[in-house]
């Protein structure tokens, strides 16, 4: 009996990846795209390591379960169980977050200071670096990557289901969007 | 977390020896009890550059030689945007400083024969090296007999390739800048499997995209295509359609094996390809010649499928024919074979092959369990300025098999809304891929060299 028990146990944990501690293994599968530690080198591809655990959860819950629009996301977390879904946010929220470096001249950051309206702030904070629970960490983040980002909270064609952040992009002007992405780009801190 | 904390948080986390692994070391029995094992690694592509750096990360008591003839390595991802003059070459290329940085002992030397029984490995020039455990991952070579006519040296002067990324991709960017308004470029696509199964069709595109922003709208290209049917056929279709014409009257023609695109020989003076059906005379030839497992890998008995690619065991990639020889990268087969899910022959593939081999290898050198590996791939096909698209598959390992995931599998969409009533993919999706696809390369460059 006993050891019927233990041997269920056993299989329980072997049937899911990231019951056996194997999310290193997971995480990995990830680095090709968005860098060892989940620190990218590819401005259009995220860095993903230090953003917050329940941000890095819902997005990926989100995708899977068609409640948001992702390009090539959607496909690779279909893949995923919840389980390793929340060992794989537990991971990278535990990496530092590295900001890229992507220097601006005063005038661009000055363009950008205007662009990011204290509306941006409230969340975001003035440097993107210090949001609110549940808001990704934006300072340092790739300007091409948030240019897009923006393109897809702006256009109806997304399911993008964050209904604030989604009125705060579309409220913008058109020619502030590149402006406040490399003005949060350019922020080291 | 304040700034002395995360400094020391820092400070604690590159005395692990920076381990993305860090499960591993934080065993101190395991680390104390590891052996300083020697690993050869074969080959320093896509598949051996990532094993030796992932090997490295994992453990650094492991001694990791890494034996390249090359000194500086050119992606073949995105060279098509070379040819087409969209991308300086410059962009794909990198050195093997990066991997020395980590404590790989990188040496540049061709390996002449692998000796399994003596688990030696000869190179031309820089003696032999012991191994206890060899990685190999030589990519492919080309089956120039296959093509009566075709030669080596014809490739490499006058018919090039162009499926091994450097000074051919530049000679067919010539060749085509040269090619008048008008001109015929044909792609000649080899019967499967090769390498990059998008590949010849996004080269294609690039070069009709050459074309039109060239002034050379009235050039055909031609692809004589010695299968039935190829990858991400849909969305290539729709592209080609919607950016440049296809079909008969377009400027882009697919012809398939059945209707007379299998070119069995060619004529190198008039540049004429011959096909079952045909004989079409071009501008710009361009032949891929049939591909098998690098000769390397053929010459130490790995090629154990027809005596073109290596078979290996789905958990760590083992060899089937010798023990302790690991073969990666487009050299080898795996995958779901028998339902047509085999593993693409792609950079990221062989990039996460090399992981499962470095994963499974770290374990073992040190006592522990091997991990349950997990293979995955995406390869980004680029077609026009702002169009792309891509495939991504998804393969686990059950009861000693490897299993295609469908759900964590598949082609960027082709329609949206239902079956029913199916609508258009919005322009801008396609856009997005295009960017990613530059972000996607250079994090994967980064995470084989750097
Ligand atoms: C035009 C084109 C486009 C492509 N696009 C994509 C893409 O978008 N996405 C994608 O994922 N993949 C793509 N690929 C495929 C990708 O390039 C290969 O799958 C990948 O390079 C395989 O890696 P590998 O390590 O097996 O072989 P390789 O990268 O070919 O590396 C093998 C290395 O071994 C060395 N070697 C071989 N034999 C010896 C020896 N005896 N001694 C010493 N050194 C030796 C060679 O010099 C070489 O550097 C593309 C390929 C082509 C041709
Ligand atoms: C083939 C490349 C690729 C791979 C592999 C990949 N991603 Fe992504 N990732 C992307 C792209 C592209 C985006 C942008 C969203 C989209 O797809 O539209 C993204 C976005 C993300 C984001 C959102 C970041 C943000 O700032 O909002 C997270 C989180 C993420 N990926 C996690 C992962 C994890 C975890 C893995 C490994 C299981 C992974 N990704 C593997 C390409 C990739
Ligand atoms: C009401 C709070 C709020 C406001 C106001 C707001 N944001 Fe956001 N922002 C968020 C949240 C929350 C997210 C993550 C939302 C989600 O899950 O889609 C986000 C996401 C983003 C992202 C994507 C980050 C990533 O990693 O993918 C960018 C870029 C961004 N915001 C920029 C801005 C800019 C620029 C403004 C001002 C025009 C702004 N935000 C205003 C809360 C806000």
């Amino acid at each position: 009996m006993k050891k019927t028990a233990l041997s269920l146990v056993f299989l329980a944990l072997a049937g899911s990846a990231a019951a056996r501690g194997d999310v290193d293994v997971l995480a990995r599968t990830c680095n090709g795209c968005h860098g060892l530690k989940g620190v990218s080198v590819g401005l259009s591809m995220p860095s993903i390591g230090g953003l917050p655990r329940d941000y890095l959860r819902n997005i990926m819950k989100q995708w899977k379960y068609d409640e948001r629009t992702a390009i090539t996301m959607s496909r690779i977390v279909k893949g995923l169980s919840d389980d390793e879904i929340d060992a794989l946010a537990a991971h990278f929220a535990k990496q530092p977050w590295v900001p890229a470096k992507q220097p601006a001249t005063p005038e661009l950051l000055a363009k950008g200071r205007s662009a990011i309206s204290e509306n941006c702030e409230d969340c975001h904070g003035f440097t993107g670096s210090d949001p609110d629970v549940g808001v990704p960490k934006i300072n340092g983040q790739w300007a091409k990557y948030m240019e897009l980002e923006l393109a897809k909270y702006r256009s109806k064609e997304f399911k993008m289901p964050h209904r604030k952040m989604k009125k705060a992009a579309q409220d913008m002007k058109p020619a502030d969007v590149s402006a406040a992405a490399r003005y949060f780009g350019a922020q080291s801190k | 977390m304040n700034a002395i904390d995360r400094r020391r948080f820092l400070k604690a986390l590159s005395s692990l020896g920076a381990a993305a692994g860090a499960s591993l070391l934080t065993l101190p029995e395991a680390r104390a009890a590891a052996p300083k094992a020697r690993v050869v690694v074969v080959g320093g592509g896509f598949g051996g550059a990532t094993a030796a750096k992932y090997l490295r990360l994992l453990d650094p008591g492991i001694d990791v030689t890494l034996i390249e003839r090359g000194t500086l390595y050119t992606s073949c991802p995105l060279s098509n945007e070379v040819v087409s003059g969209e991308r300086h070459i410059k962009t794909l290329q990198t050195g093997y400083r990066g991997l020395a940085a980590r404590g790989v002992k990188v040496v540049h030397a061709e390996v002449t024969a692998i000796d399994p029984a003596g688990k030696t490995v000869a190179t031309a020039e820089d003696g032999s090296f012991p191994y206890d455990a060899l990685i190999v991952s030589p990519g492919v070579d080309f089956d120039y007999a296959a093509v009566e006519g075709l030669t080596q040296e014809l490739s490499e002067t006058a018919i090039p390739h162009a499926w091994k990324a450097g000074p051919q991709t530049l000679l067919l960017k010539k060749q085509l800048e040269a090619m008048p308004d008008g001109g015929r470029f044909v792609i000649a696509v080899p019967k499967g499997p090769f390498r990059c199964p998008p590949g010849p069709y996004e080269r294609a595109a690039q070069v009709a995209m050459h074309c039109m922003h060239h002034g050379k709208k009235k050039a055909k290209i031609l692809i004589l295509d010695a299968n039935e049917s190829f990858s991400k056929k849909p969305l290539f279709e729709e592209a080609w359609k919607a950016l440049y014409g296809y079909g008969p009257t377009g400027m882009i023609e697919w012809v398939s094996a059945s209707a007379g695109g299998l070119v069995e020989r060619i004529d190198a003076g008039s540049l004429t390809a011959h096909t079952t059906f045909d004989d079409v005379k071009a501008d710009v030839l361009n032949v891929i010649p049939p591909h098998r497992a690098g000769k390397i890998a053929r010459d130490a008995g790995l090629a154990t499928l027809k005596g073109n690619w290596c078979e290996v065991k789905p958990e760590n990639m083992e060899s089937k024919a010798h023990k302790d020889i690991y073969v990666i990268g487009d050299a080898c087969v795996g995958g779901e074979t028998s339902t047509g899910n085999g593993f693409p022959k792609s950079a990221h593939m062989a990039n996460s092959q090399a992981k499962v081999v470095a994963a499974s290898l770290a374990a073992k050198l040190n006592g522990l369990p091997a991990p349950v590996p997990i293979y995955t791939n995406t390869c980004y096909s680029v077609v026009g300025h702002d169009w792309g698209f891509s495939v991504v598959h998804l393969f686990r390992v059950q009861n000693g098999q490897w299993v295609y995931i469908k759900e964590g599998s598949g082609i960027s969409p082709v329609a949206l809304g239902t079956k029913q009533a199916p609508k258009p993919v919005p322009r801008i999706y396609r856009k997005m891929e295009a960017e990613y696809a530059d972000g996607w390369l250079r994090n994967l460059l980064a995470d084989a060299f750097a």
